[in-house]
């Protein structure tokens, strides 16, 4: 029921109710606010049909699966599956374009032990002329995948792929006679240079 | 301004105008609006602390400078302890005060009535009180849930419930029942949906297993702080459910209905003008009501939670855009013909700032909730700076006009500066501009550095450090414009304080008369079609559209209140239950086996020190991340998570597949004091767990609570083995870290149990389908797996 039509700004009518002398208008709800409203509750519907039930959607994880198989084939799919052997390990360590993806993933996952520039942290220094656990530059291969020292060095089997730890594995030989900000001190034993390359060439 | 002209065309029948006298209970409002200050000042000094504690690290490892490790590294206000506090304190204890003090003012003269019991009033002030200082001995101590905005522990939420349901809700709807006004006004309508559906939300966010009653029934001694210690019922994929069903309605109905209340109330008054639309209240407090109820799973898009759920939470965000502006238009067009008022007095420069500030956030809201958006924003500082609109925008500046309108209202005496108060106005809108910008722009890149590729196909920033170091800049800012925030809530303390200084002797009491209301009431005539409509329908559509029915509702508090619950509720079961009952929505893996003892320890030493609120557990299918982490996470990776730690920022790298990563040594050394390894860490050492003793005694009651659950441990080490299995892994740490040339003798500390679980995590995937030796039999673990097949 309103009561003292025309009184508001634009001529609306007050309501008849009064609390503590707070009254209401009789306004209507504005259009446009209907108006996205119900464009907001058509737009659920038809998200939830195309989203859930068509056939031509796909789920984040369909999203994912499409760009790991894009990413692999934009990253290794010149190359092809790599063996962890030493003359691949060998070729890759001049790859400057599969050097530059190594070192990412060397400083994602091994620069918190290592340091980034391989200079050791509280793992070994990678850039001296030492190796502990390293006899051949497969070697480096192995330790990356199944670990050693107890421990202290894990093993990445199962978080890096194969193709990504042979090309890790060649960074780190790269690594090899470059000079560190901090070096740690020399570990282990010295070992031949690698076959073949030129040392510290990337 | 008084005539009464409420009801003037229905009519109150049935004998009872006997007129009563009655006054308002104004000093309940006092003790309110004095506890608001105090607690605004303590959340919002604790806010600077936090921000300060993200923003000093980098200078620790400079010279001169080591002394403020005190601020980072000291145990009881590391940040993952103090972060809690500052949260809690913003919601419960400055917002709460404040919507105290807006209903037990508003409610009275609304109402026309005294508060129903003046002995309820004051225990539920007293009760209140005393929570939130339990809160604060209680989480610098490490003595949490570990589920955000739901820290506090059992004993604490069993206060709550009594505080909130016996002593504030029964008061309230007392006074509702015995009011002299026929209709409640839309102010009355906030309040109920607050004070059911808190209720809701807190009982069943909240229900936990406290270790004392584990212990009990296995006949063990519980000690010390493990008498607060309890998990979560849910885990996993349920916990987080529920967890983000109740955090996001705890800002739905703490932070945003009650004030929408205290603005109905509030606005009107100070601008003198009656409310825009009656309409607009009605449509969109039902909207609001219903709608926000579902939104709550956009917090855990790209989550292990199911895709349906994540639909679901994203559709009703962007439906809840209109409702939530209902409250917003009305709450500004009520301003029409009262600019020029607004232009010279703060208090309606403080509302107007508040409600825009709730249109930015509920607009805001909606776009975070669109899937793509969140993939960018969830995780980074963007979801803080969105928070901190909402809170130091809306909840702060609507309470300082209420607290600058009510001072002299209550102390009868005039402000004691006007100019402080516009003072603090500009200090605070100068403060939050400073805040939200900086930490929007910390979001943002933060956001992108993350998903950043370079041309060779890497990530452009491997070293998740270099993220956070970008940010450090941003965070001064934030510490600045924090500290102008803070010292504008200080000067209205002062200010305030002053005026209360100047009050009378005597406070005048006024005296009211008001008629009872009749037994009988006649509404007025249902109103008859205004179509020209040929069919039935169109005319019944008609009358309804205009609304007599819900005048009728608002003189039924109960039934109001119980159509509310039924909304709420029905909005919740429509979620819940098929969270709970669709089994292929946790996929299980046989190879995920429940924690050892051991890790079980360290798991609730992560708990406690607040690990969770820096490092996420939860590596999204999102290929950047997947690239940084790891494969992502599954759902059946947590179905032994009670509660779950899926965390909610990223301030330091997502820790779901952080098991074997690196060495225990370099964990130890981490943990000590990060920036021994990663000089740009921010963050805090814990060198206390190198030091403290695990208490090993403790950990069989921990298992068995955990087997209660049903978390499937095996006999051997539900009858008393835990304790063993314990010292046999810590001793083969130990002795591991020495092996790696870490520090000797850590088989006894809180240390080993921690690297325990960390080592953990993540790796049950690749695991070998055999049961994990320490934790069930071989014959077990084959039934189990059985079972598991049936299913």
């Amino acid at each position: 029921m309103t009561v003292a039509p025309g009184s508001g700004p634009k001529g609306e009518s007050l309501l008849d109710h009064e609390y503590d002398g707070i009254r209401e208008y009789d306004n209507p709800t504005p259009g446009w606010w209907h108006a996205i409203f119900l464009g907001s509750v058509l737009f659920s519907v038809g998200y939830i049909a195309w989203y859930h039930w068509s056939p031509m959607s796909y789920s984040i994880w369909d999203k994912w699966n499409r760009a790991q198989v894009a990413e692999y084939e934009r990253i290794f799919g010149e190359i092809g599956d790599l063996e962890p052997d030493e003359a691949t390990i060998v070729k890759m360590m001049g790859d400057s374009r599969m050097m530059a993806i190594a070192q990412g993933t060397f400083i994602g996952n091994c620069a918190p032990c290592h340091a980034k520039d391989g200079g050791g942290i509280n793992g070994v220094n990678l850039t001296d002329e030492q190796y502990k656990n390293v006899k051949q530059v497969t070697d480096i291969f192995g330790v990356i995948t199944a670990g050693a020292a107890n421990g202290a060095m894990p093993a990445w089997q199962n978080t890096i792929s194969q193709n990504e730890r042979v090309i890790l594995a060649a960074y780190v030989a790269s690594l090899r006679g470059t000079t560190p900000a901090a070096p740690r001190a020399p570990e282990g034993e010295a070992i031949a240079p690698w076959p073949g390359a030129k040392q510290g060439s990337e | 301004m008084s005539e009464h002209v409420a009801n003037a065309s229905g009519v109150e029948a049935g004998g009872g105008a006997v007129m009563e006298r009655f006054s308002y209970d104004d000093r309940i409002v006092r003790m309110f609006v004095g506890a608001t200050i105090l607690w605004g000042v303590v959340a919002m000094l604790v806010g600077v602390i936090v921000a300060l504690q993200l923003a000093v690290p980098q200078l620790l490892t400079k010279s001169g400078f080591g002394w403020l490790s005190l601020i980072v590294n000291t145990e009881w206000i590391s940040f993952g302890r103090l972060r809690p506090l500052h949260t809690n304190a913003a919601i419960f204890a400055f917002a709460g005060n404040a919507i105290f003090a807006a209903i037990y003012y508003s409610t009275q003269r609304l109402c026309r009535a005294r508060m129903f019991s003046d002995v309820l009033s004051q225990l539920h002030f007293w009760g209140w009180q005393a929570i939130i200082v339990s809160a604060a001995l209680t989480l610098p101590l490490g003595i949490t849930q570990g589920k955000e905005y739901a820290e506090l522990e059992w004993p604490i939420d069993l206060a709550i419930a009594v505080v909130w349901v016996g002593f504030f809700g029964v008061n309230f709807f007392g006074t509702l029942i015995k009011r002299r006004e026929r209709h409640m006004y839309v102010a009355l309508w906030f309040y109920i949906a607050t004070i059911v559906t808190v209720a809701m939300l807190h009982v069943f966010n909240n229900l936990t297993l406290p270790l004392v009653i584990a212990g009990a029934i296995k006949g063990q001694a519980v000690t010390g702080a493990d008498i607060a210690k309890s998990w979560p019922v849910y885990a996993g994929v349920q916990d987080a459910f529920m967890q983000w069903w109740y955090g996001h309605n705890a800002v739905a109905f703490f932070l945003t209905t009650p004030f929408l209340g205290l603005m109905y109330y509030f606005l009107p008054k100070a601008a003198e003008k009656p409310v825009y639309s009656y309409r607009l209240s009605i449509v969109h407090f039902w909207s609001l009501v219903f709608m926000y109820i579902w939104a709550g799973p956009h917090h855990l898009h790209y989550t292990a939670l199911p895709s349906w759920a994540s639909t679901l939470g994203m559709l009703f965000s962007l439906m809840l855009w209109m409702p939530s502006w209902g409250g917003m238009i009305n709450g500004l067009l009520t301003l029409r013909g009262a600019w020029n008022k607004v232009a010279s007095d703060p208090i309606l420069k403080f509302f107007v700032v508040g409600i825009t500030f709730y249109g930015m956030s509920t607009f805001e809201g909606p776009m975070l909730s669109i899937k793509s958006v969140n993939a960018l924003s969830h995780y980074t500082d963007w979801t803080i700076a969105h928070v901190h609109g909402g809170a130091l925008g809306w909840n702060g500046f609507m309470t300082f006009g209420m607290l600058y309108w009510l001072a002299p209202r209550l102390f009868q005496t005039p402000l004691w500066s006007r100019r402080m108060m516009s003072t603090h106005f500009w200090l605070g809108t100068i403060g939050i501009l400073l805040y939200v910008l900086s930490i929007y722009t910390a979001g943002l890149t933060q956001g992108l550095m993350w998903r950043a590729f370079d041309e060779s196909g890497r990530l452009a920033y491997p070293d998740f450090v270099e993220t956070v170091t970008a940010l450090v800049p941003m965070y001064w800012v934030r510490v600045v414009g924090g500290s102008m925030y803070l010292v504008g809530m200080i000067l209205c303390g002062v200010n305030i304080g002053m005026t209360w200084l100047k009050r009378p002797k005597v406070y005048e009491v006024a005296e009211h008369e008001a008629p009872a209301l009749a037994r009988v009431y006649v509404d007025p005539p249902r109103p008859g079609s205004r179509l020209g409509a040929n069919v039935g329908v169109g005319h019944k559509a008609d009358v309804f559209i205009q609304g007599w029915w819900h005048r009728v509702w608002e003189r039924r508090p109960l039934k109001f209140s119980l159509f509310v619950l039924v909304a709420v509720a029905i909005a919740s079961l429509f979620e819940i239950i098929p969270t709970f009952l669709i089994r292929s929505n946790v996929p299980t893996i046989a190879s995920v086996k429940p924690y050892t003892p051991l890790e079980l320890a360290g798991r609730d030493i992560y708990i406690a020190e607040g690990c969770y609120n820096c490092h996420s557990q939860m590596v999204r299918p999102i290929w950047a991340e997947t690239k940084r982490y790891g494969e992502y996470s599954k759902p059946g990776e947590f179905v032994y998570d009670h509660p779950f730690q899926w965390g909610s920022r990223r301030i330091g790298p997502d820790l779901a597949r952080v098991g074997g990563k690196q060495s225990h040594d370099w964990q130890v050394r981490h943990l000590e004091d990060p920036r021994q390894l990663i000089p740009q860490s921010l963050m805090p050492g814990y060198p206390h767990l190198l030091e403290q003793d695990l208490r090993f005694e403790s950990i069989q009651a921990r298992v068995d609570a955990m087997a209660m659950l049903g978390v499937p441990y095996s006999s051997a080490v539900r009858e008393g083995g835990a304790e063993k299995a314990a010292r046999e892994q810590a001793e083969r740490i130990a002795t591991e870290l020495v092996a790696q040339g870490g520090y000797p003798d850590m088989q006894g500390k809180k240390v080993v149990a921690l690297v325990a679980y960390l080592q953990r995590l993540g790796t049950d995937i690749h695991a070998p389908a055999e049961p994990a030796a320490e934790a069930t039999t071989q014959a077990e673990a084959g039934e189990h797996e059985a079972k598991e097949e049936k299913r």
